[in-house]
């Protein structure tokens, strides 16, 4: 549930997603709480996708291993455009902490903080 | 800053973020066991230490930090 990556870095990244009507998180017109977080979740596999690629090795299995602080303060309608910000804090072994900030227009839809396992090959 | 000041604020901040007495924290205590820190906790603790010191604990001196006092030490050289 990432239709563009508008940005990468090696610390951060910026990626879109236009909610589409038929998105399955989609209910009553409103995309809901479980979808922002995949959203936030699969805009890391991107980021770390990203970093893996721009090495030149391949993408690695990634798993949620925690989140936190999640906070959610509107949902945003069908037809919006997201725009979220990864940031990496830290990276300890195959642990990424990353924070997430979700925006629809200049209104922060959501934020947390999220721990990816990375899976060695 | 001195080094008892050091540990002191050492104590205090992960104390409080893991939510443990400070008598526990003893410089040959273990730090995970201590701290009862996970694979994913110890991340917050790695990044909290960077924040608070603006010390990075390398992944590979990750290991060598066993204990608090080793923990001192490490942020004494460097901060």
């Amino acid at each position: 549930m990432v239709d563009v990556v508008w940005s990468a870095t090696e610390t951060e990244a910026e990626t879109g997603l236009t909610i589409a009507s038929d998105n399955i998180f989609v209910k009553d017109s409103l995309f809901s709480e479980p979808g922002l977080i995949e959203h936030i979740a699969q805009s890391a596999a991107a980021f770390a996708g990203y970093g893996t690629f721009a090495r030149g090795e391949s993408p690695k299995l990634g798993y949620i291993g925690e989140i936190k602080d999640c906070i959610i303060n509107c949902l945003p309608e069908v037809g919006s455009e997201l725009r979220t910000h990864i940031q990496l804090v830290i990276e300890v072994g195959s642990i990424r902490l990353i924070k997430a900030e979700v925006r629809v227009g200049e209104k922060i839809a959501a934020t947390c903080q999220m721990k990816i396992f990375l899976k060695d090959d | 800053m001195e080094k008892q000041e050091l540990i002191e604020k050492v104590n205090s901040v992960l104390a409080e973020e893991f939510e443990v007495e400070e008598s526990i924290i003893t410089p040959e205590a273990n730090i995970k066991t201590t701290l009862q820190l996970d694979s994913l906790s110890l991340v917050d603790m790695v990044a909290l230490i960077e924040s608070e010191f603006g010390v990075k604990i390398l992944p590979a001196d990750l290991a060598k930090v066993q204990t608090f006092e080793a923990l001192y030490d490490y942020l004494a050289e460097r901060v």
